[in-house]
């Protein structure tokens, strides 16, 4: 008798949080126009139950409520933002954890990276979409370079790095970013692959087994292409996981999340990277 | 028990046990206790006070999770990175691992009553020899435990984990246990130090940090991760209860992930094999035989012959993981009687 009262009031307090998830989001692509922060920070505190204490201290805020806000004008604006940071990510990871992927949000994203001083960008996604779309996110890049930054986009230059094709698309003039499309295939069966590697030089004995350390493995992991380990993730949708994104990698990567990348703003994604140069890295220490 | 705090729930608090498991619960959960020293500054009490009502804090996390019928946990209790620190601090931390430990092995009534399991997990012999001596006598008397399961990581880091793994495969490769192609994610789960656990399914980390900082990496890639800005030693029922209420939300598309890269690997494996006795048939000079029953049994036959060298593999490094541990006992009780 009890575990059915019990069961019925669970179903309640998950019907609510819920309720609460998609009003949240119905506002977020609903008031984008408006720049009613105050407004909407006012909302979010109202519909978040105070008693389950869900986000604590606003600066410590991991977990962004979603932006709205001007249009961001400038890639000149851009480029002063990124240096104003005390800290700037080398490599951004943008795992998306959602169902439907905009190809147009996701290439503002690596433009935006490219355009605050970011040298290498992955996209990631847990099903592999991404890898068997490769060419239409690289035109998707591409195009919104063009559209976003312009005449200065001759400054900027595009180095895709996929399995298929490893050329520069494009000369190398001043900037450069680095930007890769990963799967799960990049996680642990890469690090299988390199397992079985590593046992084909002890089975031709070029090399003992107790000969092997971190670093070894880390090279072997990394090959002539190597991308620096990823130093941020900015994590899109709801499920709290990295999905498979890179394990071997993300050892000391700061993992924040953003509801999501339908619709992402410039200030979203700038908020992220302040976030970012916020976090104290002891290294253990 | 010291390691687990007596005690039993508030009526709140065993109503809002039972809402919860009216749902999904995490059958195995891990914990990255940050904030000892932050809690310790802001209390303006020593570091090393820090430390300690982390461990009573640990104790009491315990209870609610027996109370919650969460049967394994696993602590990020003492990193390789943290060897770096200051040598006072190190060795405050080892003193308090050597008191924890001696304290437990006087509890072992107790640990048996409760079918407490307790297992240490990293490159002990980092450590200091009495400490390493300590864990396994600890490991020893707790093993065939079966109630629940803690699993202290101590002088672990992923990375060297996993190169662990990589190590023993190789190992067992030298020994003509096994080939290389039988590597495979499944060959190395076996390999890692949590052989003998399931993958967690929740990971929280507390103290407002967002990084994984090189635990659990292989294990966790589709575990529900939590990060709360409660500093370790302040930890309280609510913000246990609040991490299970995100694992709950999260459960069925984490589900779904697992399920969709659990069929991808059982593909990737079938299509590994199917090279591999192809490639067998070619070398024996039979070549591709047409008959597609003909290649059907070629790479069943495989199979069954990989699956072979890998059990053996694994019954010769779990004897080599025990030996290490009976080796240890030895010298302890050797040097008890001297």
């Amino acid at each position: 008798m009890m575990a059915v009262v019990y069961e019925f009031v669970w179903r309640m307090l998950h019907a609510l949080l819920h309720l609460q998830r998609t009003i949240l989001s119905w506002f977020r692509i609903s008031i984008w126009n408006w720049n009613w922060r105050l407004w909407r920070r006012a909302v979010a505190a109202v519909l978040v139950p105070a008693v389950f204490g869900f986000q604590n201290h606003p600066h410590n805020n991991k977990k962004l409520v979603p932006g709205g806000g001007k249009k961001s004008c400038g890639r000149v604006r851009w480029k002063s933002d990124g240096k104003s940071l005390e800290k700037l990510p080398l490599h951004v990871g943008l795992l998306i954890a959602e169902e439907e992927p905009r190809y147009t949000d996701i290439a503002n994203l690596v433009v935006w990276c490219m355009a605050v001083g970011i040298s290498y960008v992955s996209v990631y996604d847990n099903q592999g979409i991404f890898r068997r779309n490769n060419s239409r996110l690289m035109d998707e890049i591409l195009k919104q370079q063009q559209e976003l930054l312009g005449l200065d986009s001759l400054k900027y230059s595009v180095e895709f790095l996929n399995k298929s094709n490893e050329k520069p698309e494009q000369q190398v003039l001043s900037c450069q970013a680095t930007v890769k499309v990963l799967s799960p295939d990049d996680g642990k069966p890469s690090i299988v692959k390199a397992a079985q590697k590593f046992c084909q030089l002890v089975e031709h004995q070029q090399q003992r087994s107790t000969d092997l350390d971190v670093n070894m493995l880390d090279s072997l992991l990394r090959g002539t292409k190597g991308m620096p380990d990823p130093d941020l993730v900015m994590k899109f949708g709801t499920v709290d996981s990295t999905l498979g994104f890179l394990p071997w990698h993300i050892r000391l990567a700061e993992i924040i999340s953003l509801p999501s990348h339908i619709n992402i703003k410039y200030e979203d994604f700038f908020s992220a990277l302040k976030c970012y140069a916020g976090c104290e890295q002891r290294l253990g220490k | 028990m010291s390691w687990i705090h007596k005690g039993e729930l508030t009526f709140i608090e065993r109503l809002s046990a039972n809402i919860l498991k009216a749902g999904p619960m995490p059958k195995h959960v891990a914990f990255i206790m940050d904030g000892n020293r932050r809690y310790a500054r802001k209390l303006h009490v020593e570091r090393q006070q820090g430390h300690t009502q982390g461990f009573d804090k640990l104790a009491e996390t315990l209870r609610w999770c027996l109370n919650l019928e969460i049967r394994e946990v696993t602590v990020y209790a003492f990193s390789i990175e943290n060897f770096k620190r200051a040598k006072d601090e190190v060795d405050g931390l080892m003193e308090l691992a050597r008191q924890k430990f001696s304290r437990l092995l006087d509890e072992q009534e107790d640990l048996e009553k409760h079918g407490v399991c307790i297992r240490v997990l990293g490159d002990l012999t980092l450590l200091p020899l009495d400490i390493q001596k300590l864990i396994a006598q600890a490991v020893l008397a707790t093993k065939n435990h079966n109630k629940c399961f803690l699993n202290v990581c101590f002088a672990y880091t992923s990375r060297h984990e996993i190169t662990n793994a990589v190590k023993e495969a190789a190992w067992g490769v030298e020994q003509g246990l096994i080939k290389p192609s039988d590597v495979s994610e499944f060959l190395l789960d076996e390999c890692l130090y949590t052989s003998n656990s399931p993958d967690p399914d929740l990971l929280i980390r507390t103290s407002g940090e967002v990084r994984l900082s090189d635990f659990l990496l292989w294990q966790t890639t589709y575990s529900c991760l939590v990060f709360q800005s409660i500093l370790w030693p302040e930890y309280s029922f609510w913000n246990l209860c609040e991490a299970i209420l995100q694992y709950q939300l999260n459960h069925h598309a984490l589900q779904k992930a697992r399920d969709l890269h659990a069929e991808a690997r059982v593909l990737q494996q079938l299509e590994a094999d199917r090279c591999c006795a192809a490639e067998l048939l070619q070398q024996t000079g039979l070549g591709k035989p047409l008959d597609p029953q003909l290649r059907q049994e070629a790479v069943q036959k495989y199979t069954a012959e990989r699956e072979g060298r890998v059990h053996s593999f694994l019954t010769a490094l779990q004897e080599k993981r025990d030996r290490f541990f009976t080796d240890l006992n030895k010298g302890s009780i050797a040097s008890a009687k001297a």
